[in-house]
């Protein structure tokens, strides 16, 4: 049964088309992940779904319903944490439970068992303002796993934590939502969203492809990936590397630069060498089967992480 | 019913919990009793002297509801846009209106216990008053107008001004100077006609004077503010005002950027 369905969504801003006639379907206990830079309308997108805005033209359902109609079976965790500081970690899970329309006493039981579920137990008294990034963001998830939540949107809900934080935030979601529930992960960071049963890539308010992550990866970066950090970032390097990458595609990183090959273990040898008559000294070189942020780079030429739409 | 009342705990607990809108509201005005019970009474006679520590005590209890409606309020709704909030209770089965009450409901009670307090102070450093009875509660109706008034033009900061600071800055700069210029703290003989006209059409302001009227004596007040045609504009002023605030708050105040 379809959890979701998003069919030519079209949302402006001023003029711009932040959406672009995107389409969208999410199944019944599917954890789908929607990768894409900033500005590249996945939080808009997010949004709509979860009835905070509205779109211009196309038709959102959640569960066969309007999302303003389906406010009870959506979970939302929008990206800014919006606990609030001055209350207590139990505070402000019984303020949210009343919202839901939880009796006081309801809403202190259930409260015990959510906190417990997202390993806050021993928090729970301790005011927000003295919660770690973490910590904080586990409460605000779960202001949105309530009994009765089908969909459960998180936009950007490892932004600031260390990766391993980000495991165990990922392994505290599954351990807690049933088979039942669909999730929608909004993240711009491939490791994340390697841990979805499916994945769609949006950029500039369109979807560019969508595939679980090892047939993105196989339709649209099955080639080695070389990893090159040399003494300095020249152009003079840059001019060597190309000639080894597949259409002369090289993407710089913070330390150095990656090239694609279709026969990675002949290339990098090859590489080392030129790069050696050229002058330039390799500091360290590894090759590796491609991640998503590959795949989003190949379809693009742009970084997840530095593209703007 | 339960989703206004957790609106209300909510905003009532982070009131009670921040320090700065104690101080302004509860802290500061019992301050200025203190000193101004001690320093302005000049050279009144003995037997006036409590009356005018009660008029005193009066203006410093408008100050600080205020406070509590000009900048507490506004103060809560941009931090809850600003943290985000808003975007959350967009996706959640409750409607503005119920969060709306809650959030005013906390405003009143914390504006009934800083006017409390401020009177208690008042009376403990010799503040004394004339009114009993019927004059009580009409006092009380004036004291709703003051925050019908005040909540009025805190909704207004709140939904209009996006950033927190400018909209706990733009109730507070409201307050302090519409209380200067309508003579909340000096004698109204002593303004300039203009604003002599200001105050008594400013409701805040005429309320005060109203209360002053009943509760210290008419003797404290330059003019009548109990008049029907004087009544009747403050009670129409003060609802325009929380009427503007709630309409704009409904239409605006959760809407995103």
């Amino acid at each position: 049964m379809l959890a979701i369905h998003v069919e030519n969504l079209v949302k402006k801003y001023d003029s711009r088309r932040v959406l672009d006639g995107v389409n969208l379907d999410v199944q019944e206990g599917e954890f789908y992940a929607l990768m894409g830079p900033n500005g590249s309308g996945k939080t808009t997108l997010a949004s709509i779904i979860a009835a905070v805005k509205t779109q211009d033209s196309g038709i959102v359902e959640v569960h066969g319903k309007k999302p303003t109609q389906a406010k009870e079976c959506i979970g939302y965790v929008p990206q800014e944490n919006f606990s609030s500081p001055k209350l207590s970690g139990k505070e402000n899970l019984v303020y949210f439970a009343s919202l839901m329309g939880y009796s006081r006493s309801q809403a202190n039981q259930l409260v015990v068992e959510m906190l417990q579920s997202v390993g806050l137990s021993e928090e729970a008294d301790k005011r927000v303002a003295k919660y770690s990034g973490g910590m904080r963001k586990r409460l605000e998830v779960a202001t949105a796993i309530f009994p009765g939540i089908k969909v459960l949107i998180l936009d950007e809900p490892t932004t600031g934590l260390d990766p391993a934080a980000r495991r165990a935030f990922f392994s505290m979601i599954q351990d807690i939502m049933d088979k039942k529930t669909s999730i929608i992960l909004i993240t711009h960071i491939g490791s994340d969203a390697e841990l979805a049963s499916r994945v769609g890539l949006i950029d500039n308010g369109k979807m560019i492809a969508e595939g679980t992550p090892d047939e993105l990866k196989r339709k649209h970066a099955d080639e080695d990936v070389i990893t090159v950090e040399t003494a300095g970032k020249t152009d003079s390097v840059l001019s060597v590397l190309k000639d080894y990458s597949i259409n002369g595609k090289v993407a710089e990183s913070e330390t150095g630069y990656k090239i694609y090959s279709s026969n990675g273990d002949r290339v990098l040898a090859d590489v080392v060498r030129s790069l050696d008559q050229a002058g330039h000294k390799v500091m360290r070189i590894e090759m590796a089967r491609p991640t998503l942020e590959d795949v989003f780079f190949r379809l693009t030429e742009r970084h997840l992480q530095e593209a703007t739409g | 019913m339960r989703q206004i009342s957790a609106a209300y705990t909510k905003a009532v607990k982070e009131l009670l919990r921040e320090k700065a809108a104690l101080f302004w509201t509860i802290a500061w005005p019992i301050i200025w009793v203190i000193i101004g019970s001690f320093s302005f009474t000049g050279s009144a006679p003995q037997q006036v002297i409590p009356y005018i520590k009660g008029s005193i005590a009066i203006s410093m209890m408008v100050f600080a509801l205020m406070i509590a409606g000009m900048s507490n309020l506004p103060a809560s709704i941009a931090g809850d846009r600003a943290n985000g909030l808003l975007a959350k209770l967009k996706s959640m089965p409750i409607k503005p209106y119920k969060d709306f009450i809650g959030r005013i409901s906390a405003v009143i009670t914390l504006s009934l216990l800083a006017a409390a307090l401020v009177i208690v102070i008042g009376t403990a450093v010799g503040a004394r008053f004339t009114g009993a009875g019927v004059e009580i509660l009409q006092a009380i109706g004036f004291v709703f107008l003051v925050i019908c008034a005040s909540a009025g033009v805190g909704l207004m900061a709140g939904t209009l001004i996006k950033n927190l600071q400018g909209a706990i800055m733009t109730g507070v700069g409201i307050a302090v100077i519409t209380s200067a210029l309508s003579g909340l703290f000096v004698p109204y003989e002593g303004l300039p006609v203009p604003l002599q006209t200001f105050a008594r059409v400013y409701p805040i302001s005429s309320a005060q004077a109203s209360i002053v009227h009943l509760l210290a004596g008419p003797n404290m007040v330059a003019y009548n503010p109990l008049t029907s045609s004087q009544i009747a504009l403050t009670i129409a002023l003060s609802f325009a005002l929380l009427l503007v605030g709630t309409v704009l708050y409904s239409r605006l105040g959760w809407k995103l950027e």
